[in-house]
Formats: C-alpha cells, structure tokens, sequence
C-alpha cells in the first residue's frame, strides 16, 4: 500500500471531522479513513439528546463563559480548564459550520438553530434535530465526506500500531471482507474509535463495536491512557439490552417501583422524587437492587419504570418513540405493564491522554472523539458536551496531523509484522483440547463490572473485580474462533474486540480501586466524600508486563477554583 | 413477593430459525440451516440469532452494531420481508411464519451477496455519490462558521422526514425495478436526492435533478409502492418520488419523459397528485375538476391493470380543457389497441 499522510481509525462524528479538516488544511495530502462499520452506522448515530453550544437563539444572556463554568463544575472540577475554553469557545461556530454545510438542525420561529434545556446546564442551549441529532450529524458529515472524495476503507478492523521506537510507522488492519491483514504505512494516525462502555456488555447502552478498540491499540502500543475510571451510569436502561430509557419518561411523571409496591425514591429524594439528578437515581436503583428489593429475572435484577396511570392516551402522544422502543426490544407495552429497567453504563469519560491539539506522547499519533481524554470531562460528561467534544476536538487533530505531517519522514511497515499478525490470529481458530466460548467470557465480564465496578464502589468489591478479570484474561488464552475462514469473520472480530475489553477493564478496575475519593461519576463507599487533597489529578495509565501501571498528572486550572459541586 | 413471582411466568417456547449460509470460500452453493431455541416472550430476532453465534453456532455471519434500530447494520429477510432484526420481535413473527414454529432469515436482495446474512453495501454509496446525495452549500467554504442560515419551519419541514433514513436496504432490498437493473437509482437514494433537492441550503439542484432523470433514474420507478411499504423508519419514499418527478417536468419539461415506461408513471403521478396537474398545465377552467374526476381514474385503472399507453401527450393540452379530453379520449382507444395486441400474445 502506498503510505499516506494521515490515516485516520474511526468514522464517527470525531473521525469524519477530521478527514474534512485534514483535507480543507491541505488538499494535496493523501488521507484515508479506516472503519470496522460504514461510517454512517457509528455510534455517533445513537445519540439524540443534541449538542451544547452558546449560540444564544433561545436564552439571550447566554454566554460562553457559562457554558464554561456548567463544564468544569459538571466535570466536578478534573476537566482541564484550558481545553474547556477551547470546547466551549468553539462550539457556536461548529454548529454554525454544520448548519452551512446541511445538518437539519430544528428551528425556532425566528428561523435561527433551535435550542433545549439540558441537564446541569444553566441555559437552554442544546442545539438539536428533533430525537436524531447524532445520527443527522453523522449523515450530513458523511455526506460531506463524499462530496469531497475522503477515500475511505470500510469494513477494515484496526489491529496494532506499527512502532519504531518512539515514533509510529503507521497502522496493521484487516480488511474485514476478504480476511487479509494489510499496511497502512503512514505519517501520521489518527485515533477516533469511540467509547469504551460496552465492557459492561448487557448492562450498557453503546453498540455491540464500542469495545475501546483504539485505546486498547494504543495502550499496548506504549501510548498512556487517563481517567479510565469514570464511566457514566444513566438510571433507566431496559432491562434485557441496556437500551436508554430517555429521561423524558420520568418527566411524565412516570413512577419508580420496587418488588415490594414501593416508590422507592421517596427514601432517597423525598422531594423531587423521580426527578432527582442522574447520578444520585441511579445510585437509588442500585442500592435497592442490592437490598434485595428488586426483581429477578433470567436477564438479570430489576425495578419497575411505571407509566400505567398516566394513561393510554398520554403516553401514546407524548412517549411514542418510549412506547415502541419497550415494545421492540423488551415486548412490553408501557400501557398495560411496568417497564423493567437498571442503570446502563452509558459513556466512558476516560481515553486516550492527548494535549490540546489530540496529540499523544508518540510522535505521529493523535486521537480524539470518546476515544481520547483531552480532558474536557472530567468525573462526569454533561449531556450535549459529548457530541459536541467529538466535533471540536476531531476537527483540531484533523488540522494537527495536517499542519505536522509535513515535518516527519515517510514511513514503511515491516512485512514481517503482517506475518507476525496472522500467526497470532490463525492461532485462536487451533482446535483446543479444553477451550473457552467467547460469549460466555464477555457476559462474565459485563455482570463482574457490573457488581463489582460499577455505580457503587468499595475496596474489597473492586479487588474483586480484579481478580474476576485476571481470570478471565487467562480463560481467554483457551478461546476458540470456530469460524476458520477469511471471509467476514465476525467470530474473529468479536474474540479481538473481547481482547481489547478485558485490557481496558483492568485499567478501570485498577484505577477505581486506587481513587480513594467519590467524584463525579465515581462512588467509593468506602470514601464517600471528594478529596481534592489527595485526588485533585488525573490518574494516568501505562502497560507493564501485560497490567496497568498508575501514574499521575495534575490538572491544568484556570479562571475557577474547586467548589463543592451542589445543584 | 407474589409479584416478583408473575414476572417469572413469561411466555417461553422453542423456536426454529431456518437461516440461509453460504460462504463462498467453501460451498459451492447456499442452503438453510435450522438452529431450534429456547426463547422467551419479548425477545427481539436479533437478540435471538446472537444467542446462536454466541451458544450453537459461531461461524453465523450477520451484521449487527447498535441493536436499537438506528445504524441500519441489521437489515434482512425475516418470512421474507426485508426489515431490522434488532426492532423485530420473534413473537411477532411466529404468527407470520409458514411453517408453524419456523422463522426463515436470509440476506437482503439486490445487493452483491458476502456471506451468509451479509451483502455488499458499495454499490449504495457508489449511488449516493453518483447522484450527489449532499447539500453543495450556498456558502463557500471558507466562510463557514461564521453565520448560520435562516431557515423556516415550512423549509425545514420539506427535509425533515427524510432525513430519518438510516440507510438500512431493506427498501433497496425490496425494489422491483431494481431485481431487474442493477444499475437503477434506487429508492434510498431517490430519497436522499430529494432531501437534498428540497434544502433551501443547497445549490446544485439543478445538476442533481439533471442526473436523476438520466437512464435508471427517477423515471424507471414502476411506482409499485414496495420500498414505502417496507421502509422501517416509515419514510414516504413515493412523496419523495412523486415530489422529483413533479419537478422534473416543472424545470425541464417532459423531454425527459420518452417512452411509455415513463407515461405510465407521469400519469399515476397526476392521479396521486392532483395539483401536478395544476401546476404543470396552466389551465384554470371550471373544466379541470370534472376531467380530473371522470378521466383520471380510468388513467389509475389503465396502470394498475399494467396497460402500457403511449407517451404522455397530456402537456400539449395545456391550450385547454378541451385538449385534453380529445388526448385522453386518444390515449385510451390507443390503450385499448395496445391491450388488444397483448392479450394476443
Ligand atoms: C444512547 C446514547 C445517547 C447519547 N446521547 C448523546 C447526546 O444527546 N449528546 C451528546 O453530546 N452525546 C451523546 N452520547 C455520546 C456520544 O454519542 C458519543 O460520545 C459520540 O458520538 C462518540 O463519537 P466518536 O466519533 O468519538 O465515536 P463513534 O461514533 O463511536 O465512532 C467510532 C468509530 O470508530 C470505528 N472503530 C472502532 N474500532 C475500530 C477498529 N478496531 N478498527 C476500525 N475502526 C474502528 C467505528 O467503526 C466507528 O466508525 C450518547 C451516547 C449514547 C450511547
Ligand atoms: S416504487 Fe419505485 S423505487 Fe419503490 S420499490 Fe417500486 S420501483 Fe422501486
Ligand atoms: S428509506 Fe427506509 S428502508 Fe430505505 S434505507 Fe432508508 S430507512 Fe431503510
Ligand atoms: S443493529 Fe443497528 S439497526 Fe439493528
């Protein structure tokens, strides 16, 4: 393969910006962009909530500055303040560039980009497209894609970076339809392959592919990873798929309710009830599931989302899409019976450690979208700052790889690295005399995450976490791919995706297990109070020997001293 | 804890999946397997045929990503009709099945065939991009950003619908026109061309619109309704369809509408849309009403019966009511000839 300027892993919201960046910065470059899915099936897709920004059609005193200060007290004070500015000072303009460039944003009656009220934000400024805003986002940045000629090479599954040293030669991926591991020698790669959340598998709202692919590329390939210990819960998945109740349903006035009868929340927010803030709800399903007040099921514990006495006739024309998506996937309808729920794992605020321009410690490698961590999260991602995150800093190392691209050398890849690869992969298809199924390994690892790293934590829980994942690397050493061909080899790519899972889990957990504070989305029962003492810093990741090793980072401050964060 | 109990009692059965595998590298050709399951009531197709890649059978190939109806990865043939495995429950389908118990799942058509569930999505995207499926803004680039552009709620509504395609095939998979010419537009992609087409955004209309009533564009549509009736967002892809061609012979005339293939269409056209009529021949007599109502359905009835009358000489009578009775009256002893000569056959 002739070796390109940029290749770029990923055709989400993040990666898609990039390409068209790269290729406005300098259209002589020779970019492509790599993705396991066509680009316009990425998760990006899923989200439909919108994206933040100060344009101030709807609130007229809004300002970038608040948007500001909604982010870093969102982020529960770890956000670097100076990438905030750069996320927030950046966003009416990437909106306004995807309004010119076709994205149907919904109006208001003066014309202008519509905006809505979202969580932890002082101002309606959620710029959205009705309950599709990712997946218009996504067309229009694809469609755009296209119209300018991004080459792109779908259906390719990124396997390693191909390193010399301290600087990358380029990518090793295999093209999904025929089977054959290919070069992708290159200047410089760019990482955007999404979140991680999936690791909780069925106790998840991401898509099947959002297995951490693109940091667990990186890790291995000697690149840190920070933060990777705060994962956002959001309390209403649906029981059997971890699918998104949207909060909208308890907005009705639709009722939480135990195996006992009980609205359980009157024990935990006797006032506002249902309607309590994100974090503090899904802590009060978790805690009466584990009180033994929920329900049981093969699928796994649960409660009730109750909606019944709101009547037939609310709830078919104010929740239609909550209706059918109960009756779709759990085959409930929310007319005639309670919807089981729990909290879903939902989006994973660490990544990649980039600097602000995306860029990674290895010369030539940039990541950015969920994958990275620049960070503009910290503990806890406010809604509409994800989409928004995904398009500012995907844009930014578009144009970084485009500007630095020039100053490094061409590169070739080691034919014997592709050699290597195969050997490694044919070996998973060896008959084994005991082996291990893929899908039991994944479902272990989703339920110990579950229960022992997930929305409450305690040092004796997460230990155990940890050793469950030891030993489910080593069963994974026995897994066996049945299907032995070349030809789309599904089988295959879900074992790999597997191994990228049970990588990254062992950051989360080890991470979990040394924060001992409770910030933002993390919840130590054992260190129930923030400790900025302590813990005011990043927790940074490296390999060693095959296990994480913890290091630290400060965190970048600015206009805003830490505060206690109440709402 | 009676209650905890009920939720134990939920339905649960053994069910059949007769699934079509082919893996070109070692069968010479396709054949079904049938996987029997235990499943409980609720459970979605998709969620059923991972259970067998996960528990039976590994090598089961089919794409799957966001298992929530809105990537489009999971579109297939379940009882034969194209539709998203992951919004689709197997409860529902038992009562569609044939064969008592058995739900058959095979790839979608009219897509170059990978493995086993998996088709080729290329030729789609090659068709989007052939017919310029992107808004080519007004703007130029370098000032994007800057400001946005004022669009109103009727502008924004023209698009809106549209913009819900997923670009899942199973429309594509369903086109008649398309089992016979591969090369046909296909109606995603008509779809997306009238998004584009109606984007007060945009301003390549003109080329788009010069492009899509080229060979295998918009006029070789049979208007069979299929790809609407399967489309699983519920997109009216034929207001799509109808709204191209109206603006077809809005801006070009019928030039492009030789052949009868193309009079058929232009006709059912006008029965769906009376105002086509009124916007393309400018007549504004007492007269229209009643032709609209005595001679368009005979038209209707003409196409449904798949009589093929010669091309449209309905716009030469723009001069009057008159006309255009005397071309209808034409057009149907014609029809009445052509008729003849099939039923010969
Ligand atoms: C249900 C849901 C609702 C949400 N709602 C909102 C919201 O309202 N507002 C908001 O701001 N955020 C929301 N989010 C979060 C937001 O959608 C995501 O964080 C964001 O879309 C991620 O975009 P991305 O470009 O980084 O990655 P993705 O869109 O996930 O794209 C990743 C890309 O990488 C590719 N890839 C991955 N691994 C490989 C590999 N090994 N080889 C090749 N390619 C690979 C994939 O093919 C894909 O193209 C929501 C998330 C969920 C789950
Ligand atoms: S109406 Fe036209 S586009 Fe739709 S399925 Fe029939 S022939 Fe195809
Ligand atoms: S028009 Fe409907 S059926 Fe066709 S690709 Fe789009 S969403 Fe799927
Ligand atoms: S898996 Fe995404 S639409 Fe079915």
């Amino acid at each position: 393969m002739k070796p390109f300027d940029i290749v770029i892993v990923g055709g989400g919201g993040a990666g898609l910006y990039a390409a068209m960046e790269a290729m406005k910065t300098n259209p002589g470059l020779n970019i492509a962009v790599l993705s396991k899915i066509y680009p316009n099936r990425s998760h990006t897709s899923a989200a439909q909530g919108g994206a933040n920004a100060a344009l101030a059609n709807k609130a007229k005193d809004d300002t970038v500055e608040m948007h500001i200060f909604d982010t870093i007290k969102g982020s529960d004070y770890l956000a670097d303040q100076d990438a905030v500015e750069v996320l927030c000072s950046e966003a009416p303009k990437i909106i306004r560039e995807l309004d010119n460039m076709g994205t149907p944003w919904s109006r208001m009656d003066d014309k202008t980009i519509a905006q809505r009220p979202f969580g932890g934000a002082g101002r309606p400024r959620c710029c959205y497209c009705a309950d599709k805003t990712g997946h218009t986002i996504l067309q229009t940045l694809y469609e755009q894609c296209l119209r300018k000629g991004v080459i792109f090479f779908n259906e390719y599954f990124a396997l390693d970076l191909s390193v010399d040293g301290s600087r990358s030669r380029g990518l090793v991926a295999m093209n999904i339809k025929t089977g054959k591991i290919e070069a992708f020698p290159a200047k410089t790669v760019i990482f955007a392959t999404g979140g991680y959340a999936k690791m909780y598998w069925n106790r998840s709202s991401n898509a099947a592919g959002n297995t951490g692919d693109g940091q667990a590329i990186t890790y291995r390939a000697g690149i840190p990873l920070k933060d990777m210990e705060f994962v956002q819960f959001h309390p209403t998945g649906l029981r059997k798929s971890g699918l998104l109740v949207t909060e909208g349903a308890r907005g009705e006035g639709g009722y939480l309710t135990n195996a006992l009868g009980e609205r359980f929340m009157k024990r935990y927010a006797p006032e506002k009830m249902e309607l309590g803030p994100r974090d503090l709800v899904s802590r009060s399903l978790e805690t009466e599931i584990l009180e033994g007040r929920g329900f049981d099921s093969p699928a796994g514990k649960y409660l009730h989302l109750d909606l019944r006495h709101l009547g037939a006739d609310i709830i078919k024309s104010r929740l239609p899409q909550i209706r059918e998506m109960c009756m779709y996937f759990e085959g409930v309808d929310p007319i005639d019976d309670p919807v089981p729920v729990r909290p879903t794992a939902h989006y994973s605020m660490g990544g990649i450690d980039t600097d602000n321009l995306g860029r990674t410690v290895m010369q030539g490698v940039y990541a950015a979208g969920e994958c990275g961590c620049v960070s503009v999260h910290g503990a806890n991602r406010l809604g509409g700052n994800s989409l928004l995150d995904i398009l500012v800093f995907g844009r930014i190392a578009g144009r970084a790889a485009a500007e630095e691209c020039g100053k490094f050398n061409p590169t070739s890849i080691p034919e014997g690295e592709l050699a290597e690869k195969e050997l490694e992969l044919r070996s998973f298809m060896q008959p084994k005399g005991h082996y291990e199924r893929y899908g039991a390994l994944r479902e272990e690892l989703g339920h110990t995450l579950g229960m022992n790293v997930g929305i409450f934590r305690e040092a004796s829980k997460i230990k155990q976490g940890i050793t469950d994942i030891e030993r489910l690397k080593e069963r994974f050493q026995h897994v066996r791919v049945f299907d032995t061909g070349d030809i789309y080899n599904t089988n295959l790519l879900q074992v790999l995706e597997l191994k990228n899972m049970l990588d990254l889990a062992e950051t989360v957990a080890a991470g979990a297990l040394v924060r001992e504070e409770s910030r933002g989305s993390h919840t130590r029962t054992d260190f129930p109070t923030r400790d900025d003492e302590k813990w005011h810093k990043h927790t940074v990741y490296t390999m060693e020997g095959g296990h994480p090793k913890i290091g630290y980072k400060p965190v970048t401050m600015g206009r805003y001293e830490l505060q206690e964060r109440t709402y | 804890m009676s209650d905890s109990t009920i939720q134990h009692h939920e339905e649960s059965r053994d069910v059949t999946f007769r699934v079509h595998r082919f893996n070109p590298q070692v069968d010479s050709k396709p054949y079904f397997d049938d996987y029997t399951i235990r499943l409980e009531k609720g459970i979605t197709v998709l969620r059923a045929i991972n259970y067998i890649k996960e528990h039976v059978d590994s090598s089961l190939t089919f794409r799957a990503f966001c298992q929530a109806g809105i990537c489009g990865s999971c579109a297939m043939r379940i009882n034969g009709m194209s539709k998203l495995a992951c919004t689709t429950q197997v409860w529902d389908e038992l009562d569609k099945a044939r064969e008592p118990g058995v739900i058959k799942v095979e790839p979608l058509r009219n897509l170059p065939h990978i493995k086993d569930l998996v088709v080729e999505m290329d030729p789609l995207v090659g068709k989007m991009q052939k017919y310029s499926n992107w808004v080519d803004s007004k703007m130029p680039e370098e000032q994007w950003g800057k400001k946005e552009f004022l669009v109103s709620e009727e502008e924004f509504l023209a698009y809106d619908k549209a913009t819900d395609c997923i670009l899942c095939a199973s429309c594509v998979s369903e086109c008649t026109i398309l089992r016979a010419h591969k090369e046909y537009v296909s109606p995603a992609v008509l779809l997306k061309s009238y998004r584009m087409n109606v984007d007060s955004r945009d301003s390549i209309h003109d080329q788009r619109l010069a492009g899509l009533v080229q060979d295998h564009g918009v006029w070789d549509c049979t208007h069979c309704y299929r790809c609407q009736e399967t489309c699983v967002k519920n997109i009216p892809i034929m207001d799509a369809i109808h709204g191209i061609r109206e603006d077809a012979i809005e801006r070009r005339g019928t030039k492009d509408t030789s052949g009868a293939r193309h009079a058929e269409a232009f006709m059912e056209d006008i029965e769906k849309k009376g105002k086509l009529v009124e916007a393309t021949l400018p007549i504004r007599t007492n007269g229209l009403a009643w032709t609209l109502k005595n001679l368009l359905p005979m038209a209707f009835k003409m196409v449904m019966k798949r009589r093929t009358p010669p091309p449209p000489p309905l716009v030469k009578a723009s001069k009057g009511i008159d006309a255009l009775r005397k071309e209808f009256k034409e057009m149907t002893s014609h029809v009445g000839k052509d008729h003849e000569k099939k039923s010969g056959e």
